[in-house]
């Protein structure tokens, strides 16, 4: 009896469609993807001078030496709301010099653009850096050791008081849009700019823009 | 003539490999994942070649809407045991609100409620003033409130010493990282913990003005958060 009851046992098939359980787990995955942030936002560093008035003699000692200044400018619209149509201008030392004039100049990589200005003025430094990019290309050095000789070989040409280097000052209007006020900074970076500053207009600026522009500061 | 058997194939697909596929990748996902912060206003922030990741722990972002309004972020240490999240958020608000009072009295008192809705709140920026109200809101409305009349006010104050509200806010943020070792306050003044955040179309002065009221509060330091931008090796 017992026998019999055992052999009409029905057979169950152990194998469960898997169908639903994919279903809900690709519905799960778009989920996680539609709502996560894969890629971190970069950052740039940026140190501003402290606002103490120790910083007057470094400031002149500069001022004397071969500076470009770039000076950024933009229109706004109505609203405030957004910068379009920028601009880019610049001026060799210190702009108080006979003839000093604000000339045009474009971001890009062209020769006569950003890119080639500051590298042609830059050449002694990037000489050294694409030496060391070359053996860090190779393999012959790590990230961290080509980052440092960059760094070091930068601290070298600030040093050396006779080195022909491009010290750039950056002064955006207010009505400048950021994300050139970002680029530039960024060109630095590029050229291996080793001294440059975020500063506001003086006087002198606001003369010479005037000039080239034909309408002061902050006017429409 | 040799007659071709067709075999007969059963269409049932064996679902187990599928199934282990997706649950790694599930796996991966939720692992890897941060969440998208939820912001009163979506800014696009400009490219720059830069490959430093923002750091993810030990932050103040500050935001900077288009129309110039400001908001703030806080993100607390990894090691909750330093600084947890929820502690920073807790006591950057108790200070700030206590400096605040000493200048403005009359302010109504924080409760407990508010202070630990406020520790829930990733992005806040709304005047002081309003700051109690806006902790007693519903969720929804609070958005509503941030997006319409928030924003940290920002404007230098015209007597010297005078802080704002912003400053306040930095001040604060000092304070609170300052109690915690002279290594975290070091790390602050070395300018990884702050980040700017502002739209790529944005005017400079909006940036400007926040730029200003750091260097005030002695935070020459900072990072400008921006999006990758790939260029090509030039010669």
């Amino acid at each position: 009896m017992a026998k019999k009851d055992k052999s009409r046992q029905k057979k169950f098939d152990t194998r469960i469609d898997f169908t639903p359980m994919v279903d809900m787990n690709m519905l799960l995955i778009t989920f996680f993807m539609l709502c996560t942030t894969m890629l971190k936002s970069q950052t740039l560093d940026l140190a501003l001078p402290t606002n103490d008035k120790v910083d007057k003699e470094e400031e002149t000692k500069i001022q004397e030496s071969n500076a470009i200044t770039f000076i950024l400018d933009a229109t706004v619209d109505k609203d405030g709301l957004k910068a379009s149509n920028s601009k880019l201008y610049y001026y060799t030392g210190q702009g108080t010099e006979e003839g000093a004039q604000l000339k045009d100049i474009t971001f890009g990589n062209g020769k006569d653009q950003i890119r080639g200005f500051l590298q042609e003025r830059n050449k002694a430094l990037l000489k050294e850096v694409n030496k060391l990019k070359e053996r860090w290309k190779k393999g012959e050095i790590a990230d961290t050791t080509y980052n440092n000789e960059v760094k070091k070989a930068q601290a070298r040409q600030a040093q050396d008081l006779t080195a022909k280097r491009p010290i750039v000052i950056i002064k955006p209007t207010a009505n400048a849009c950021y994300a050139d006020v970002v680029r530039m900074l960024d060109e630095m970076q590029i050229s291996k700019v080793s001294t440059f500053m975020l500063q506001s207009l003086n006087k002198t600026d606001s003369t010479l823009y005037e000039q080239k522009v034909g309408h002061p500061l902050g006017a429409k | 003539m040799g007659k071709v058997k067709i075999k007969k194939k059963s269409t049932v697909i064996d679902m187990t490999a599928m199934s282990d596929v997706t649950v790694l990748l599930l796996t991966f996902f939720m692992l890897t994942s941060t969440f998208l912060q939820k912001e009163p206003v979506q800014v696009i922030t400009p490219p720059a070649t830069s490959e430093n990741k923002v750091p993810d722990e030990k932050l103040v972002q500050v935001l900077i809407a288009p129309d110039g309004k400001v908001y703030m972020n806080l993100t607390g240490a990894k090691d909750s045991t330093q600084l947890s999240t929820e502690a920073f958020r807790t006591e950057v608000l108790q200070y700030a609100y206590e400096k605040y009072g000493e200048t403005h009295p009359g302010m109504p008192k924080l409760t407990v409620k508010q202070t630990k809705e406020f520790s829930k709140i990733g992005t806040f920026g709304v005047p002081m003033k309003d700051l109690t109200k806006w902790l007693d809101m519903p969720l929804e409305k609070r958005d509503e409130f941030l997006k319409e009349k928030g924003g940290i006010p920002i404007a230098m104050s015209v007597k010297e010493g005078n802080r704002n509200e912003f400053q306040t806010w930095l001040l604060a943020v000092k304070h609170v990282m300052g109690s915690r070792g002279e290594e975290m306050g070091r790390e602050l003044i070395g300018g990884k913990c702050i980040a700017i955040k502002a739209g790529q179309d944005s005017p400079f002065s909006h940036v400007q003005m926040v730029m200003d009221n750091l260097q005030t509060e002695k935070l020459n330091k900072f990072v400008l958060m921006t999006s990758l931008k790939v260029e090509e090796e030039e010669k």
